[in-house]
């Protein structure tokens, strides 16, 4: 018997996490979407309303959408990964898990699995098909909003506008890691706090960022200290260079935490 | 199946070997000052102390539920702690406290049993049956009594060579006790090793085969029932004399513990040896060594 990984004792633990995970998730998805339609419901375009509805570009105005979609979204998936092992502080929730005949691989993949992946795509799914909903109720009533304004163009939904878009594609690939950065963090509080796990993985964040970002600065000072830049690379690639290393370091940092994660559900105490 | 797993389930050997344990919750107040001890297939032992002595914390490390500070243990050949499926699967815990999930029985069973290789589901319908547990209940709408025996069910079930139980009888009525222990008595084969931890003593009556009374961070007493009755006779008498080790005023007398010089049949009174150990743990020393 392999001991490590076993990908039918693997597909064991997804049907069986579900029963407890899946009935929260799709509750929690439900209020993202209650969240969602009440914030559109809210801030899109009126036709009533004649002023306010255009940007500065004479499009319908969605910029709010931009927001909602980041912040909901962050609070949406680290919420989702910061309770998956919160359950181990409960002693007899903990022996349940902790006894199931499965490796602590496994464990953690499947952890992984839903609160990175099903998570984000969850989320992405819902804010897709409210968005487009808002986006056709929108177009269905463009005569209404051209009154005020003749040449308004038809919106388009998030998505549309984020792959047609060749400045948004360009970038947003340097921003992948970002969503699993921010599950592995939570997915590790969940697993390292015993009480507080949200708040005190987000007060940890900001203790850590608020150092990284102090040592770096100040490491830089002084490195560059009486020196003066000669590189002749242009500031473009400077920027891509700089894209990269978000990348890559959210990358790094992201299989760092799942690792952690690991050790702490292995060292797992009752 | 693992070769070491096999090797241990096919002979009649330590399945659990215990050797200068040291455990704690903190390092200032140890639980276990090198234990040692060996555990056998084929027996039901019943793990006896007062409370703070170690029995769940014994158990938790045998499930490899805590880390202990030095020493060894082995479990059918297995390092409890680094939580191996193939361990696993062959271990039933029946803790104090559990939980059920919100679902029916039958979403249970088939979300968890297949993690059991050896998973008898006939066996399961009928322990259900013997608990008078409908099948399709709802765990989250049964009674504690209820969720008890059925975790029970669902344990023994598994056909897990090492079944552990803390307290099971918690939360039982009195006709639940009985069926219980019928069931553990038949449950119990040659390649089973069943522990089972209470302070209840009385419930264990005539279905252990083995006592362990931990005692001042160790094991104070691991002898079998026959080995206590052949050493020890338990008996009811008018008057002390010097031969009585220990002894409790009843109604009638004392009821007394003494060396058992004349092959004298008695039936071991559990409590009062519980009792007596803790008392006299120095007189008993030499007769169990």
């Amino acid at each position: 018997m392999n001991n490590t990984f076993n990908i039918n004792r693997f597909g064991l633990l997804l049907k069986r996490q579900w029963l407890d995970f899946g009935k929260i998730y799709l509750i929690s998805l439900l209020v993202v979407a209650g969240v969602l339609i009440g914030f559109y419901s809210y801030y899109i375009p009126s036709i009533e309303r004649r002023t306010d509805n255009f940007d500065y570009d004479g499009n319908l105005d969605l910029r709010f959408r931009y927001g909602i979609f980041l912040i909901l979204g962050f609070l949406f998936t680290s919420t989702v990964a910061s309770g998956y092992f919160s359950i181990l502080r409960q002693k007899s929730r903990a022996i349940l898990e902790l006894m199931t005949p499965a490796s602590v691989t496994e464990k953690l993949l499947s952890g992984i699995l839903y609160t990175a992946l099903v998570s984000l795509t969850g989320y992405l799914i819902i804010f897709y098909i409210v968005d487009l909903g808002f986006v056709k109720y929108l177009n269905s009533n463009i005569d209404a909003f051209r009154i005020a304004n003749p040449k308004v163009p038809e919106a388009q939904s998030i998505t549309y506008q984020m792959f047609s878009d060749k400045n948004y594609r360009e970038y947003l690939e340097y921003f992948f890691a970002i969503p699993f950065l921010i599950t592995s963090i939570f997915l590790l509080g969940s697993v390292y706090f015993n009480k507080f796990h949200y708040i005190k993985t987000a007060i940890s964040v900001m203790i850590f960022s608020g150092i990284a970002i102090y040592v770096i600065y100040k490491a830089g000072g002084i490195l560059t200290k009486n020196m003066v830049n000669i590189s002749h690379r242009s500031a473009h690639n400077d920027r891509d260079l700089a894209f990269l290393m978000i990348l890559l370091v959210t990358s790094a940092l992201t299989l760092i935490f799942w690792t952690i994660a690991y050790i702490r559900l292995k060292e797992k105490e009752v | 199946m693992n070769y070491t797993l096999v090797y241990y389930l096919t002979n009649t050997v330590g399945m659990i070997k215990i050797n200068n344990l040291n455990f704690g919750y903190s390092k200032q107040k140890p639980l276990f000052k090198n234990m040692s001890m060996q555990l056998s297939n084929g027996h039901i032992y019943g793990l006896l102390g007062k409370n703070g002595a170690g029995k769940s914390s014994l158990l938790k490390n045998l499930a490899g539920l805590v880390y202990a500070q030095s020493g060894t243990l082995e479990v059918m050949g297995f390092n409890p702690t680094k939580r191996q499926p193939a361990l696993l699967e062959q271990i039933c815990f029946i803790p104090e406290e559990f939980y059920l999930p919100s679902v029916k029985i039958d979403a249970y069973v088939k979300a968890n049993a297949p993690f059991y290789k050896n998973f008898n589901h006939g066996y399961l319908f009928e322990l259900l049956k013997e608990f008078d547990i409908p099948a399709n209940n709802k765990l989250i709408d049964m009674s504690y009594g209820q969720k008890k025996k059925f975790i029970i069910a669902f344990g023994l079930a598994t056909e897990a060579k090492l079944v552990i139980m803390d307290e099971p009888t918690n939360g039982l009525d009195i006709p639940s006790k009985a069926q219980f222990r019928k069931i553990m008595a038949s449950a119990l084969t040659d390649d089973r090793c069943i522990i089972i931890s209470t302070h209840q003593v009385r419930d264990l009556d005539n279905l252990i085969d083995t006592v362990i009374m931990l005692d001042e961070n160790d094991v104070a007493l691991k002898a079998s029932v026959e080995e206590i009755t052949n050493k020890l006779t338990f008996k009811k008498v008018k008057e002390l004399d010097e031969s009585i080790i220990y002894a409790e005023a009843s109604l009638s007398g004392y009821n007394a513990v003494m060396p058992n010089y004349h092959n004298e049949d008695s039936k071991l009174d559990m409590e009062l040896l519980f009792n007596a150990i803790l008392a006299e743990k120095i007189k008993f020393k030499p007769l169990f060594n």
